[in-house]
């Protein structure tokens, strides 16, 4: 068969005009985000909520054109373990052809998945989990947006000695702290730094373990009553937190103030402890939607968007804090006009926002390992059966005081 | 004193835990030589048994062993049956097969709650009782009294009644019981479900204590094989008093040493007694050695 002259000319405008349309349809592929969580096991519900709040961000950022002029797109990663996670990485990367991974509600998935990135050359963007190693390691496509353990460890001795000494009027020197704490590495390491802190500011301290496994824990609040603290701070999971608290109800142990660093500020607990017991225990939480408008701009929007999205109120305070570490991540890719990881990171270190500039009240100031320094929980309190943020007094919605220190 | 007496109490509450728990597990243990591994489980079933009878029939969690021990009954019946009868004769597969149980109930449990912890509420759970200066919170003061008439009602039902009798006939030779026209494989079936029925039964009554996991039935499993090994393999006293044994140590040794050493002290005193005393404070020397023996 020959060609004539006019189909050789209609076959190569064709070509062209497919190979023309083929390139503007890789400029507009989507930015894939892989999201490392766990979607199943124990820890589904968070790592669920974690990625909606993901999803959440990257339709609000395409409602408002996209990044680089690319529409953003969440791929889930289900990872319950450390080796599912270098798994799901993996499959994010070799299948999904990823550009950026984000995560996690756990640390050791955290860890995991990280180093898995770096082998593939791709950015590791921690919203997330907790512990301080994460970001010690000085991994180079690592990056924490929220706050670490040691930020937790901090507000908590802020919150014993500025919120329950103010209200009892007593000096540092002068208050007695129980720390508990669950004998695993997260409990362990926020009550360390917990000691260490109190104990530089002249509180006397007593600390004690447990067990998250435990059957009974009515032994370590017998040790702590002993004590006669006027603050019993505890670092545990969900189902060891419950037990502590019924424990500590049937054995009348009544510290003036009572603090949750972590967990027990969900329907979990309210469930268990019910609200008249709870009202008053502090809690060392993520801010959440409640927080002022003033300390948290924009925290409203978020609830206002989670709601007509969903139906429902946030399910964790996880969930804005994940909200936020995404925004973030969107205004370094745009700074860096690239997902290459060098890039980002680069341009991620030079942001400096200040104080109450997201929803959560972070700014964005990285230290030299890329930990972000302006990312502080806030001091909560169950009061009627809700949690309400009460420190910084600035984060507490209008009206909202410290209620039931000392405990009735 | 008033400290020591406090601490005292709390370890023989716990005690009473760890009995309720065990008991179950040293019937089927006693009868077919099966070590459970699932026996948590099931124990992890009643407590969700009760959270769905409050939740679809407003139970309260003491009330609904009524409903909860004769599902687990049926399901120790089928559980047997299906899994373990196949397996007779191959002891260490019927172990694997019970472990293989363990993984299939907790893993199911989790996909459907997606790991979300759940309490159910009784008013007896919020009541806590001071006498001098021991307080004894109400709810765990009904486990005692339930571990206490369990094991009571466990060991007449098998000395007086026949089924009774026939188990500890098909505990002492399979063959001379099936020789003297007790059908085995009905009695093994029996003996597992009461077993599971007893786990449902100690559920129900820990629910309002706990809040529940999939995995809080291994948080029972690992100090219940203890008070089973102290107590004496197969014994039901031993199951009962051996509860005691480990809540107090435990209990002591948490709150005079430290909560952190305690599991440690617990399992020093396992090994202490196994050395004077292999078979445990009320077991028969050799009894745990028959289920390694073929029997036909």
């Amino acid at each position: 068969m020959t060609l004539t002259r006019r189909q050789f000319g209609a076959l190569a405008t064709g070509a062209a005009l497919m190979a023309g349309s083929r390139s503007s349809f890789a400029q507009g592929a989507p930015i894939k985000i892989g999201a490392v969580n766990p979607y199943s096991g124990a820890m589904a519900q968070y790592g669920d909520e974690v990625t909606r709040c993901y999803e959440l961000a990257a339709e609000w950022a395409n409602a408002q054109g996209g990044l680089l002029g690319r529409q953003v797109q969440i791929v889930r990663g289900n990872a319950t373990s450390a080796q599912e996670g270098i798994g799901a990485v993996e499959q994010l990367v070799g299948r999904d052809k990823v550009d950026i991974l984000a995560g996690t509600y756990v640390t050791a998935i955290s860890n995991a998945a990280s180093e898995s990135a770096l082998n593939y050359g791709k950015l590791y963007w921690e919203t997330n989990a907790l512990a301080r190693d994460l970001t010690d390691r000085g991994l180079p496509n690592f990056v924490r947006t929220g706050p670490s353990s040691n930020e937790f460890a901090s507000r908590a001795v802020e919150g014993a000695i500025k919120v329950v000494g103010a209200k009892l009027n007593k000096q540092p020197k002068d208050l007695k702290v129980w720390i508990e704490h669950e004998d695993s590495a997260y409990g362990t390491s926020i009550a360390l730094e917990q000691q260490r802190l109190f104990k530089a500011a002249g509180v006397t301290v007593g600390i004690g373990s447990h067990s998250a496994k435990a059957i009974d824990v009515t032994d370590s609040i017998l040790r702590a009553k002993n004590f006669a603290p006027d603050v019993w701070i505890s670092t545990a999971y969900v189902v060891d937190t419950n037990l502590l608290l019924r424990a500590a109800r049937d054995q009348g142990f009544k510290p003036a103030a009572m603090m949750s660093c972590g967990v027990g500020d969900t329907k979990e607990t309210l469930e268990a402890i019910g609200k008249d017991y709870l009202d008053g225990i502090l809690l060392v939480s993520y801010p959440r939607p409640d927080v002022s408008e003033k300390y948290g701009p924009g925290a409203g929007v978020f609830l206002r968007l989670y709601r007509d999205k969903l139906g429902r109120d946030p399910v964790a305070p996880q969930g804005m804090n994940a909200f936020v570490g995404m925004k973030i991540l969107f205004e370094a890719i745009k700074a860096a006009g690239s997902v290459e990881f060098e890039k980002v990171i680069k341009a991620a270190a030079a942001m400096d926002k200040p104080l109450g500039a997201y929803e959560t009240g972070y700014g964005v100031k990285f230290d030299d390992k890329m930990q972000n320094t302006r990312a502080l929980p806030v001091v909560a309190q169950w009061q009627g059966g809700a949690v309400k943020a009460v420190y910084p007094t600035e984060a507490a919605s209008e009206g909202v005081s410290v209620i039931n220190v000392p405990r009735a | 004193m008033a400290e020591f007496l406090n601490i005292v109490a709390i370890g023989l509450l716990l005690g009473g835990i760890y009995s309720l728990v065990s008991v179950g597990l040293n019937l089927i243990f006693g009868v077919i030589r099966i070590v459970n591994f699932a026996q948590g489980e099931f124990v992890m079933l009643g407590m969700y048994g009760a959270f769905a009878a409050q939740v679809a029939m407003g139970m309260d969690p003491y009330i609904a062993p009524v409903v909860v021990a004769p599902a687990l009954f049926a399901l120790g019946c089928v559980v047997y049956w299906i899994l373990l009868r196949p397996l007779q004769g191959e002891p260490m597969m019927q172990v694997f097969a019970t472990f293989g149980l363990l993984m299939v109930l907790e893993n199911v449990v989790l996909a459907l709650t997606r790991g979300v912890s759940l309490s159910v509420n009784s008013a007896a759970a919020q009541i806590s009782m001071s006498l001098g200066p021991v307080q004894m919170p109400l709810a765990r003061i009904l486990v005692l009294v339930a571990a206490t008439v369990v094991a009571g009602a466990l060991g007449w039902w098998l000395r007086v009644t026949l089924p009774g009798k026939a188990i500890r006939a098909v505990a002492q030779d399979r063959k001379a019981a099936r020789l003297m026209g007790i059908n085995v494989e009905r009695m093994y079936m029996v003996s597992f479900g009461v077993g599971a029925a007893l786990a449902g039964l100690a559920g129900c009554l820990l629910a309002p204590l706990y809040s529940m996991s999939p995995q809080i039935g291994m948080n029972f499993i690992m100090p219940a094989f203890a008070v089973v090994v102290l107590g004496g393999l197969g014994s039901v006293a031993g199951a009962y008093v051996g509860g005691f044994i480990v809540g107090l140590t435990e209990a002591l040794a948490g709150f005079y040493l430290d909560p952190a050493l305690k599991h440690a002290v617990l399992f020093l005193v396992f090994i202490a007694v196994l050395i004077i005393r292999p078979a445990g404070l009320f077991g028969v020397a050799g009894a745990e050695e028959v289920g390694l023996r073929e029997q036909s």
